[in-house]
């Protein structure tokens, strides 16, 4: 069961989702352990919601990809423990909603499923497969702009895309994870959407979300396999993706598919030095 | 900031850019906001008040302003169709 969470929903009155998010918020409070936060209060006057939410972990309820809650938890600087959105949950379950502000049967059903699942994520053990030992002996460049200082590392057996993203392959199995460029444009990492483990992925294909203050960002992925396992230090720590993005801020190990077909449309540290200073410059400009 | 190539092929050639369904498109203006390659643009006096105005600056493979849009208006070609494409133009541009 959800308990000791403060409930952040986006609480938007006008849209089906909106009220979705409202009443799975209120429902989970119906366990004393939890505690609602009522956005439009938090707004006007935050003392009282800080204290709860610095004393409970906090999930987040929005109900569209505007993401208006999560924004609000960025604002107030809030570390974010779980994260739903409604709409992607309606989905994946296949479920369409009314767009009723009443609650109707689709909406009922989408409740109770999204309840069931946040009560049993609860109960379920983390789950990491496979995942090997990886010890790293990174080589570093590194790139000065002003305050900023971007490192890259230089060893041959790491491969970039040109999203800005890296994978260390050894064997048949890659460490994937962003660059100091995507770090350092993001500043600080509030959350991390880990992919599923066992998810097959297509090369450049979205493995995770990567959300700060000022934007969301998918990890778009050099190589294609199968996730088989991932950071899960990142979702308690998403801010070791910008302590180090390279090593302790690995996202997800892949088993590889097709990596001689991949290689063709990757790059080596040379190239992506010589990208990532361009597009440092250009950002400037 | 936009690349004038894309993995050595020129941007010009790869078809990827948001489509705007104007029929759930609710003019909130978030990827405008939300996009730092100038993507879109507004006109705010005219029916259509956004448009893709830069398509050649939107970043091949993002789709990072979908995920922000909550009309769900925007879309994207599809990626392995968009893979298969610039491997093919990178093959004919080898042999040329």
């Amino acid at each position: 069961m959800l308990e000791n969470y403060a409930i952040l929903p986006c609480n938007g009155l006008d849209k089906c989702a909106g009220v979705i998010s409202a009443e799975i918020a209120k429902k989970l409070c119906e366990n004393a352990e939890n505690e609602l936060i009522c956005p439009v209060f938090y707004r006007v006057a935050d003392t009282k919601y800080n204290k709860i939410a610095s004393e409970h972990q906090l999930l987040v309820i929005d109900g569209c990809p505007t993401r208006c809650a999560s924004k609000l938890a960025a604002e107030k600087n809030l570390k974010i423990s779980q994260k739903i959105v409604i709409t992607e949950e309606a989905k994946n379950h296949q479920i369409e909603l009314t767009g009723s502000l009443t609650l109707m049967e689709n909406e009922n059903a989408l409740i109770e499923i999204i309840m069931n699942g946040l009560n049993k994520a609860e109960e379920k053990p983390t789950q990491v497969l496979e995942e090997t030992t990886v010890s790293y002996n990174f080589d570093y460049e590194t790139f000065q702009n002003g305050k900023f200082i971007f490192r890259v590392p230089k060893n041959p057996e790491i491969y970039y895309n040109e999203n800005d993203c890296w994978a260390y392959v050894v064997g048949n199995r890659a460490r994937i994870g962003v660059t100091d460029f995507v770090q350092q444009n993001l500043s600080d990492i509030l959350y991390f959407t880990p992919p599923e483990i066992g998810d097959e992925i297509d090369q450049f294909g979205e493995v995770g979300d990567i959300e700060s203050s000022k934007a969301l960002v998918a990890l778009i992925s050099p190589v294609s396999g199968k996730v088989v396992a991932t950071n899960e230090m990142l979702v308690q720590k998403p801010e070791m993706i910008n302590e180090n993005p390279y090593e302790l801020g690995w996202v997800a190990e892949i088993e590889l598919s097709d990596f001689e077909s991949d290689k063709e449309l990757l790059i080596g540290f040379d190239k992506y030095f010589e990208l990532m200073k361009k597009k440092v410059e250009g950002s400037n400009g | 900031m936009s690349e004038t190539t894309f993995m050595g092929v020129e941007r010009n050639k790869i078809d990827w850019k948001p489509t705007i369904d104007y029929t759930k498109c609710d003019y909130c203006m978030e990827c405008t906001k939300f996009c730092p390659h100038k993507v879109f643009e507004v006109h705010e006096n005219e029916e259509i008040r956004l448009i893709v105005r830069n398509p050649n600056n939107c970043v091949v493979f993002c789709r990072a302003c979908s995920k922000i849009c909550g009309p769900d208006a925007l879309s994207f070609p599809d990626k392995n169709a968009t893979t298969l494409r610039i491997k093919e133009i990178r093959k004919e541009e080898n042999n040329a």
